[in-house]
């Protein structure tokens, strides 16, 4: 059994070097703070969509929407020219 | 009551749900992180053991609770995942000391069956993904990105329909589960899977292994070098990996929860549904498995999770018993158990029943719970206060004032105690026999009223009077020195301290007086343009003898004035408005921060921080303690300063978290007190209450005070019997040894004082104790327990068959005196116009006490009650039921005497399956439901038709995100009529999470009030991880989601005092109110728990 027991994981010697067993019959009466956040640091950052997976493949798709399909050229003059009725042969 | 109500948490949630073990808060500091269902707690380790650092709300039902540490990062995340499809990721910003949200978002899928097992959430040791198993057949993995960033969640789908476990394995180049399973032959398996990250789809991997234990309910996975898994089973534990496969049997057990000891995985921490710890070890041959061994280690409570902390020192968190703190030794004690219980952590969860009791008869509730289960079972009994012990007590009238005196001034112990009337000033002293007896101090005049005593220094004593102050040496008992004040102008007022006496008289006065050896020295005088009411110069600076500062209480003006000593020069003047004079003055110091208390005529406190260096009042807040003067006085114990406000409603004041709280003593009404520290009574108060002098300790400085009774077995049904002063149970006990499932079911009688077990009824094999009573019956003066149980029997799906068991308590037995033979599970027994009403199965039944012929007594049916699919939980009032149904909501039936007959009126026809029920007033009725939610229904009298007068309409719904078991109108602290929370009606509620919570009706104008408070502290204080209180608070059930209504969520608003100034003056500018009446407000209604 010794073989087993024994040789525990330390991570800080120090930690529960000083610890004193309480008295069984009085529970711990050490309460923590109870936390409650004022700053806006809560929210996720701007970067980390919160948004359900199918909202977000929408606004993709709304994005690839609104994108102007290919730039307009300044010279108007289309390069092959109006139509031209076929030379007739 | 009314249809607006405050829910608020009088005692939080202590059922530990999981634990882990990481570097949270920095890289070098290991912490402890447990879930309590609803809330995170952060410990950190230390030298002296665990610290707790914070307590973080979480608005959602904690499901997955796990540390991670994402590439690059130096210390651990963590993730969160809630029953209700949302998941956050925490940071720890030490800088700041806040909890900030890296990642959030809502995993929900419109279409999936909800998993039966519960809900899996995982983390790839690699961090290369996150996996949910939310819904049968689907397995959600969230990718991280190389940055550690979450990206696009995605399904995959899983064949495997009912999921046992599923964990990741180490050492995998691609990240792979193990899942285990059972097939639709009940056989259980396990398999692996690749996650294709690339194809969003799984690819079979090569760990499997077919026709498990049948009880294998738990997957380990080892970590590199090992890798492979362990597969926990009920008889057998299996390791396997590619090429490896090892199994040792064990001794029947479930286990419940395990932790990892090495970070080589080769030893583990098992804790079965005994309560039974053990050690798991993999042996090995450098990175080949050899085998497997399992050593006991001993006893700790049930564990719903085991953490490894550090140095052989091990959390066990428990749902059914007390968490504690183990320490691992190396050597067996005597018993054999080589764990060491260290530190204990109450948890009341389950709370299966409990009743409200006033046991000192106080006019005060207690509650005495049915607490945890199985061994771990126990009764609890929690009360509201601080309660004052008394040692001794004499008959004394009209005291006028109270002060202890030492023998000597490096004297430990007080010695005297010096009672002051209107007329004379009596000394008490402790005498060899330690007995308090009368005694003189010849230097002190007895024929008058003493204004004020205290001990000085140089073993001198110094008594005030209204003619003068007297300088007394306290070894020879003689006056050494007195000043007398101007003739015409006696005093009014004093106080002093060891070295210093400031005293006021008639025409505003104020003059200040030094003590030296043998002699008194007038120092300053000032004169004030009004007449002084109280003063103070307790020193609360560096110098524990000398005090710079005075503070002084003025008629006229209604103001509170801080004075510079020795010369007394004005150095603030706060009018404290309104036109009620203040009448103590204190300045105090707690942890660290100095305060100035001003008690007003009216029972108002007011308290103001302190500057020591300017003098400089601020942060002005005021409470309501009471209708009557306050008296305030400083006391010690354990080492702590408090300041005891004696009123009609004595208050104890102290500090926690570097904020003031108030809590009730419980004595009615005390006029003076004074610490009374002597060495046969150390730590003593002297109390002087409604023509008594009391002396007596006072119990730990706290609100909540907790006593636990531990049963060894499952209290499921708890009663009190006023006459005969017993509870009686419905209780059970387990026998582990046997292999079969033996339990024993009994009634037992408790003495309610002792709590000791006086009697026992034991029930019949598979008999049941489902609901317990004590009433009395039309024509009978006895008061009876009544007992409705079950036959239990295994192959039946529901009871056919129960008793009702009738007994008296005669000299401290239980005799049956009747029984009756019903068709069914008892769940509900009422006292009902005389008669006693039952829920059996389908059925509400009335049943008639009739005498026999042979003057014994039998149980007969009157009439009954059809159409219920099972009649879980009833209330009466009047003629009317409320019935409680397994999963038809509430109905309203009424009993019609001419025709002694049971008819229905109304009911709510939504599908609500019911975990409570109460009765609030004639027409609304509260409900609890197996989702977590809260609804009041109204009874529509007025409706024009049938159809509308027949169903009861839901006027409220909340979402509470606890599980209450039993509803009982009554309160937690002594209500007193004069006060305004005196006048609200409660009811208090007990769940599984160990809640105990108060819901409270209010006014409507209340309650449009707070319901505007409630919005705007939605702006200000941020759900963590995101998560949002109004959707947390609104009802939740597989078929809707609609906002709350009607109900009021308490936590939150209390939590208002918790803000700092400049948050509490943003949401009081929203309002349109002052910060300061909103303060009083809030904190009027934290008296009601």
């Amino acid at each position: 059994m010794g073989s087993l027991l024994g040789d525990w994981p330390s991570f800080d010697p120090h930690n529960f070097s000083q610890l004193r067993p309480s008295d069984p019959a009085n529970p711990s009466k050490m309460t923590p703070i109870t936390y409650h956040p004022t700053h806006d640091r809560t929210l996720p950052p701007p970067d980390q969509e919160a948004k359900n997976i199918l909202l977000r493949h929408f606004y993709q798709r709304a994005e690839e929407k609104l994108r102007p399909k290919r730039a307009a050229s300044d010279n108007l003059t289309p390069e092959q020219g109006f139509k031209h009725p076929r030379a007739s042969t | 009551m009314s249809v607006w109500n405050y829910v608020v948490t009088a005692h939080k949630p202590t059922n530990v749900t999981h634990s882990c073990v990481g570097n949270f808060t920095g890289p070098q500091e290991l912490n402890l992180i447990v879930a309590k269902c609803t809330r995170i707690e952060i410990h950190l380790l230390t030298a002296q053991g665990l610290q707790p650092m914070l307590d973080v709300p979480i608005y959602g039902r904690i499901a997955t609770l796990e540390l991670f540490r994402p590439h690059g990062e130096t210390q651990d995340l963590l993730f969160i995942a809630t029953e209700r499809y949302k998941f956050c990721v925490l940071q720890w910003d030490a800088e700041a000391a806040e909890v900030i949200t890296r990642a959030m978002g809502d995993v929900s899928d419109r279409i999936g069956r909800p998993t039966d097992n519960g809900q899996i959430g995982i983390i790839d040791p690699d961090c290369r993904l996150i996996g949910l198993h939310l819904y049968d057949g689907l397995f959600k993995v969230i990718p991280f990105d190389n940055k550690g960033q979450l990206k696009e969640a995605f399904n995959i789908r899983l064949e495997e329909l009912q999921v046992l476990d599923i964990k990741f394995l180490y050492g995998c180049p691609k990240p792979t589960i193990v899942v285990l399973y059972q097939d639709n032959k009940d056989a259980r398996h396990v398999k692996s899977y690749e996650v294709v990250l690339k194809d969003k789809d799984f690819l079979e991997a090569s760990l499997s292994q077919n026709n498990l234990d049948n009880g294998a309910d738990l997957l380990i996975p080892v970590p590199q070098p090992l890798c492979g898994v362990l597969i926990i089973g009920e008889e057998t534990i299996v390791y396997v990996n590619a090429s490896t496969f090892k199994a040792i049997p064990i001794r029947p057990s479930i286990t419940r929860a395990y932790g990892r000891v090495d970070a080589d995985g080769s030893r583990y921490l098992l804790g079965d549904h005994n309560g039974l710890l053990h050690l798991l070890v993999i042996t090995h041959d450098k990175e080949k498995v050899t085998g497997l061994k399992i050593e006991l280690l001993g006893e700790t409570s049930i564990a719903s999770t085991i953490s490894y902390l550090d140095n052989a020192v091990v959390y066990v968190g428990s749902s059914y018993g007390d968490s504690q703190l183990v320490k691992l030794n190396l050597q067996p004690d005597a018993k054999g158990s080589y764990v060491e219980v260290v530190e204990r952590y109450v948890n009341l969860g389950p709370i299966v029943d409990f009743c409200v009791v006033d046991l000192e008869r106080q006019g005060q509730g207690q509650v005495v719970t049915c607490s945890g289960a199985y061994k771990d079972g126990s009764l609890r009994i929690v009360r509201n206060g601080i309660g004052i012990n008394e040692q001794a007590s004499v008959e004394l009238q009209g005291i006028k004032g109270m002060w202890s005196l030492r023998s000597s001034t490096d004297d430990p112990f007080d010695t005297f105690l010096v009672v002051s009337f209107i007329s004379e000033t009596r000394i008490l002293a402790m005498n060899i026999e330690d007995e308090l007896e009368e005694t003189e101090i010849e230097g002190f005049c007895p024929q008058v009223q003493t204004l004020f005593c205290h001990d000085a220094v140089y073993n001198q004593l110094v008594q005030v009077t209204s003619s003068s102050v007297r300088l007394v040496s306290s070894i020879s008992r003689e006056m050494l020195d007195e000043w007398h004040a101007q003739s015409g102008f006696s005093i009014n007022v004093a106080t002093a301290n060891l070295t210093q006496v400031l005293v006021a008289t008639g025409g505003g006065h104020l003059v200040y007086l030094e003590i030296g050896d043998r002699k008194l020295t007038e120092v300053k005088h000032a004169q004030l343009e009004f007449d002084i009411s109280c003063l103070d110069i307790n020193p609360i600076g560096e110098n524990p003898n000398y005090s710079h500062l005075a503070a002084v209480g003025m008629w006229t003006d209604i103001s509170v004035r801080i004075f510079s000593l020795p010369d007394l020069n004005l150095i603030t003047k706060e009018h404290l408005g309104g036109e009620i004079i203040p009448r103590s003055v204190l300045l105090c110091s707690f942890e660290g921060i100095s305060y100035l208390l001003c008690a007003l005529g009216d029972g108002h406190l007011l308290n103001f921080l302190l500057s020591m260096n300017t003098g400089e009042l601020t942060d002005r807040k005021k409470v309501s303690l009471g209708t009557q003067p306050i008296t305030l006085r400083t006391f010690t114990s354990k080492n702590t300063t408090h300041v005891f406000a004696a009123s009609d409603r004595p208050t104890v004041i102290y500090s926690s978290n570097k904020k003031l709280l108030y809590s009730n003593v419980n004595l009615k009404e005390v006029s003076h007190m004074c610490p009374f520290n002597t060495a046969a009574f150390p730590d003593s108060l002297a109390i002087a209450k409604e023509g008594e002098l009391t002396i007596g300790t006072i119990d730990d400085i706290q609100k909540l005070h907790i006593r636990s009774i531990p049963l060894g077995e499952h209290a499921r049904r708890i009663c009190h019997q006023e006459q005969s002063r017993t509870f009686a149970i419905c209780s059970l006990k387990y026998n582990p040894s046997s292999t079969e499932d033996s339990e024993m079911h009994f009634i037992r009688l408790l003495d309610d004082q002792t709590f000791d077990f006086i009697s026992t009824y034991p029930l019949d094999q598979y008999e049941y104790g489902c609901s317990i009573l004590s009433c009395s019956f039309s024509d009978d003066s006895n008061v009876y327990y009544c007992v409705g149980t079950a036959y239990v029997m295994p192959e039946e799906n529901e009871p056919t068959k129960g008793r009702i068991l009738v007994f008296i308590v005669e000299d401290g037995k239980l005799q049956l005196i009747a029984e009756k033979e019903t068709k069914g599970a008892v769940y509900s027994l009422n006292a009902f116009n005389g008669k006693l009403l039952a829920a059996i199965n389908q059925k509400i039944q009335l049943y008639k006490w009739m005498l026999r012929d042979d003057g014994s007594r039998e149980l007969q049916s009157e009439c009954g009650h059809h159409g219920h699919i099972l009649a879980l939980y009833v209330q009466t009032r009047g003629d009317f039921i409320v019935v409680g149904d397994l999963m038809k909501s509430i109905s309203l039936l009424i009993y019609k005497h001419e025709e002694g007959a049971i008819e229905e009126r109304a009911r709510d026809y939504n599908a609500n399956w019911m975990s409570a029920v109460e009765i609030l007033d004639d027409d609304i009725y509260l409900g609890a439901e197996n989702n977590f939610n809260l609804f009041t229904v109204r009874k529509n009298s007025d409706g024009a038709t049938d159809e509308e007068r027949g169903r009861l309409e839901v006027v409220g719904e909340y979402h509470l995100g606890e599980f209450v078991n039993r509803f009982r109108h009554g309160s937690l602290v002594m209500r007193l009529p004069d006060s305004d929370v005196g006048q609200i009606p409660t009811v208090i509620f007990g769940t599984v999470n160990g809640v105990i919570g108060v819901i409270a009706s209010l006014p409507s104008d209340q309650y449009v009030f707070l319901d505007k408070l409630q919005t705007n502290l939605r702006r200000v204080i941020k759900g963590v991880g995101g998560l949002s209180h109004e959707q947390w608070r609104s009802f939740y059930n597989e078929k809707k989601t609609v906002d709350a209504k009607n109900f009021l969520d308490g936590d939150l608003i209390e939590s208002f005092l918790d803000l700092s100034r400049s948050k509490m003056d943003e949401i009081a500018k929203a309002m349109s109110v002052p910060a300061e009446e909103l303060m009083k407000r809030v904190e009027e209604l934290t008296r009601l728990h």
